[in-house]
C-alpha cells in the first residue's frame, strides 16, 4: 500500500494539529502518541517505489548533475546507515514509555531508509552494497568523517552510562536536533528539488516519502528536547547543540570533497548561489529550532559559531585543494566588482 | 568561415541541443533563461560542458560580461579562448 498524502516543501511547517492562537500555532508540538499515530496513517514501502523506472533517466543525465546527485545519495545513504546503528541506545533509554513506543516506530523507518537508499544505488546508479566502490563512496563522505565519530561516541555514551539522562539528552541534540533535524532535512530537499528537475520520478517519490518520516523524528526532536531544557537540562542542552552545530556545518562545506563549479564567471556565481542557498536553509532551521525548544537566547551565540565553524571549513577546503571554495570565489569577485563600482562613483 | 563564426556556431549548437525545453535550434538573438528556459543548474551544466569542449581558462574579470542572450555566450567563450 502507497499513502496517497503529497509531502509539501516542507512538512516541519505542518506538524501538529491546529491550535488557538498565532503564538500556540507557531511553537504548538505534538505529543510522542501523536506522532505514533501519524507513523500508522503514513506507511510506505520501498518496493512500491519501483526505483529501476529511473534507470534511463539516470543514464542521460550531465556528468554535473549525475556527480551532485551521487554525492548527496552517498551522504544520505551513510547518514541513514549510521542512524540505523545508533538508535537503540536511546530507545532502551528512553526516558518514558511513550517516547519509547514513539522510538520504536522511527527504528523500523530507519530500516527503511537504509534500504530506499541501498537499493537506488544499487538498481539505479550501479553501485552495489558491500562493493568497493561503495566503501570508497561512504568513506568519502563528509558525514563519515566528521559527524559519525561524534555520534557513535554520543550514542554509546547512553549506553555505558546506563541512560544517564544528561548523555541522553546530549545524544538527542546529535541524533535528532542537528544529523535529522539540520543536516537531513535540507539534504533530503535540495536533492529533491534536482530530482524532480532532472526528471527522476522514482528519486522524487521515494525522497518524499522518508522526507514525511523524516518529519516525524525531527518533531520528537523537537518535543523532547523542549521538555528537557524546561526540565533542568538546559545548558547541557544548549552546549550539546552547539558542538553538534559547528560539525555539521563542516558537514555542509565539505571540504573532504572538491566542489564542482565552472570558471566561466556567471556560471559560478549561480553555482555559488546553488550552494549557498542550500547553506542559509539549514542555518534557518538552526534559528527555527532554538525557538521551538525555548532556546531563543541562544540564536546569537549559535549564530556565531557557525560562521566560525563556516569559515573555518573554508579554509580547510583551501588548504586540502589548493584553491579556494567556489562559494568564496564568488565572494571575492561580488566583493571587488562592488569595489570598483564605489571606486567610479568618487 | 572565420574561427569566430566557427566557435559562435558550435556554441548555439551545443546550447541548442542542451536546451532544458528540448533540443532545438538557438539563435544568438535568444535569451538564454526566458527564450530557452535555462534554470541555474541549466547554466551551469552548459558551462562545464562548454568549458570542456573549448579548453576554456579563466578570463580577466575585467572582461567578464553578464549573460542574457545566447550571443553573449558567444562572445564569452571567445574571449575565453582568446586568453588560453
Ligand atoms: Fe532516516
Ligand atoms: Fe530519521
Amino acid at each position: 500500500m502507497t499513502t496517497a498524502t503529497a509531502t509539501t516543501a516542507d512538512d516541519l511547517d505542518a506538524i501538529g494539529d491546529i491550535p488557538a492562537t498565532a503564538d500556540e500555532r507557531a511553537t504548538r508540538l505534538p505529543t510522542p502518541l501523536d506522532l505514533y499515530s501519524r507513523w500508522e496513517r503514513q506507511p510506505w514501502s520501498v518496493a512500491d517505489v519501483r526505483v529501476a523506472r529511473d534507470l534511463d533517466t539516470w543514464r542521460a543525465l550531465r556528468p554535473f548533475s549525475r556527480q551532485e546527485l551521487l554525492n548527496a545519495l552517498a551522504e544520505l545513504e551513510v547518514g541513514e546507515v549510521c542512524v540505523t546503528q545508533t538508535l537503540s541506545s536511546l530507545v532502551d533509554h528512553a526516558p518514558n514509555p511513550d517516547y519509547q513506543l514513539y522510538l520504536c516506530t522511527q527504528l523500523a523507518d530507519e530500516a527503511r531508509h537504509v534500504r530506499f537508499f541501498q537499493s537506488y544505488l544499487g538498481e539505479v546508479v550501479g553501485i552495489g552494497d558491500g562493493s568497493a566502490e561503495g566503501q570508497a563512496l561512504a568513506e568519502a563522505t563528509d558525514y563519515a568523517t566528521v559527524f559519525e565519530p561524534e555520534l557513535r561516541r554520543t550514542t554509546e555514551a547512553v549506553r555505558t552510562g546506563g541512560g544517564d539522562l544528561d548523555q541522553w539528552f546530549t545524544a538527542l541534540a546529535h541524533y535528532h536536533l542537528v544529523t535529522e533535524g539540520i543536516l537531513a532535512t535540507t539534504a533530503l530537499r535540495t536533492t529533491r528539488q534536482l530530482a524532480k528537475r532532472l526528471g527522476l520520478a522514482a528519486l522524487d517519490e521515494g525522497l518524499a516519502n522518508v522526507t514525511r518520516d523524516e518529519s516525524r523524528h525531527v518533531a520528537f526532536g523537537l518535543l523532547a528536547a523542549r521538555a528537557g531544557v524546561r526540565d533542568g537540562h538546559r545548558e547541557l542542552i544548549a552546549d550539546a547543540y552547539l558542538s553538534a552545530v559547528a560539525l555539521a556545518v563542516e558537514v555542509l562545506v565539505g571540504p573532504q570533497r572538491k566542489t564542482a563549479a565552472p570558471s566561466l564567471r556567471p556560471a559560478l556565481l549561480q553555482r555559488a548561489a546553488q550552494i549557498e542557498t542550500q547553506w542559509e536553509l539549514a542555518r534557518d532551521r538552526m534559528i527555527r529550532q532554538l525557538s521551538l525548544i525555548d532556546l531563543r537566547d541562544l540564536r546569537d551565540r549559535a549564530e556565531r559559531v557557525w560562521a566560525d565553524a563556516r569559515s573555518a571549513a573554508l579554509d580547510s577546503y583551501q588548504e586540502r585543494w589548493g584553491v579556494e571554495h567556489p562559494v568564496r570565489r564568488a565572494e571575492g569577485i561580488t566583493a571587488r566588482a562592488k569595489a570598483k563600482l564605489e571606486a567610479e562613483r568618487d | 568561415m572565420t574561427e569566430d563564426d566557427k566557435v559562435g556556431r558550435r556554441v548555439r549548437e551545443i546550447i541548442g541541443e542542451m536546451c532544458p525545453l528540448g533540443e532545438r535550434e538557438a539563435r544568438s538573438t535568444d535569451r538564454v533563461t526566458d527564450d530557452l528556459g535555462y534554470d541555474s543548474v541549466g547554466i551551469v551544466e552548459l558551462a562545464m560542458v562548454l568549458e570542456q569542449e573549448f579548453e576554456l581558462q579563466p578570463i580577466d574579470e575585467e572582461q567578464a560580461i553578464d549573460i542574457v542572450t545566447v550571443g553573449d555566450v558567444e562572445e564569452l567563450v571567445r574571449l575565453a579562448t582568446a586568453a588560453a
